[in-house]
């Protein structure tokens, strides 16, 4: 019984974490310059890759007759966790060096940053 | 002596979770590994040790995890996919004040700002944090760490400080 519900669980994250892959990939194209379109690429890697490997650990947990679940329910889990520590790292240093560089052109409502390195 | 332990117990944990297996060969490998990592880095990963016996900062960070992967998560995600669907977007840097004083403490904010999507952290500089914001709301600095790391700040001070 408890088996089914992690499978059915984790069958439903693994599934959400599909959609909103193509929602971020829909953002992706949609948003018009590469600060706005990080955040469309956060959706990819937050709900996009850490909740369907939550998604997969749980499913592997759920069947009996998988041999070696365990290794893919933990190696899963561990994954999902460090990616969520180091996807931000990345995410920072892409923006980082984008305004170092004066590389993007946009339009912003507002650049604290460059305001503040002008004075 | 005791933060050599902890920490070599944590990877120890981590390799058997990641391993699957509890076979002698498996044990074995993670007591030699954990043990020349422990030895290697736990001088520098960990500065107070009472604060690893404080059972109230781990709690709070269970919480907290548990909390920001489903309520602060949802809330931001389906924000940002309504962007998506009806492009309202005002893009913009803006300064936002960070309380915490340690290293981790602010790791924790920036790398929690970062991860919900409408919000990135671009530069650090003088206690301020440069946030790349999809829709800027305000432009008073006080006000955007209202809206934007007010709660992050909280736990990062229950957990850390």
């Amino acid at each position: 019984m408890i088996e089914a519900v992690l499978f059915w669980i984790g069958a439903f994250l693994f599934i959400l974490g599909g959609v909103f892959d193509l929602l971020a990939a829909i953002g992706m194209i949609r948003f018009p310059n590469f600060y706005v379109r990080l955040h469309a690429a956060t959706i990819g890697a937050i709900y996009g890759a850490v909740l369907p490997l939550i998604g997969i650990s749980l499913m592997a947990l759920g069947i009996p007759e998988l041999p070696g679940r365990y290794a893919v329910a933990g190696a899963s889990f561990i994954t999902a966790i460090i990616l969520l520590v180091v996807a931000p790292v990345g995410s920072h240093v892409l923006a980082y060096a984008a305004h170092k560089s004066k590389s993007v052109p946009w339009s912003p409502v507002v650049d604290a940053l460059e305001k503040d390195e002008e004075k | 002596m005791i933060k050599y332990i902890v920490v070599g117990l944590l990877v120890f944990i981590v390799y058997i979770t990641f391993a699957g297996s509890l076979s002698t060969y498996t044990v074995m490998t993670g007591l030699l590994v954990s043990t020349v990592l422990s030895i290697m880095s736990a001088k520098y990963l960990v500065v107070d040790e009472k604060k690893l016996f404080d059972l109230k900062r781990l709690l709070y960070a269970v919480y907290y995890f548990v909390k920001y992967m489903t309520i602060i998560e949802i809330k931001a995600h389906m924000d940002v996919v309504k962007r998506i669907i009806n492009m309202d977007i005002d893009p913009g840097i803006v300064k936002v004040p960070v309380n915490v004083k340690s290293r981790y403490a602010r790791l924790l904010v920036m790398g929690s700002i970062t991860n919900t999507p409408g919000t990135v952290v671009v530069d650090e500089k003088n206690n301020y944090f440069y946030v790349n914001w999809i829709k800027v709301t305000t432009f008073e600095p006080v006000e955007a760490r209202r809206i934007i790391s007010e709660e992050f700040e909280y736990y990062a001070y229950k957990i850390f400080e």
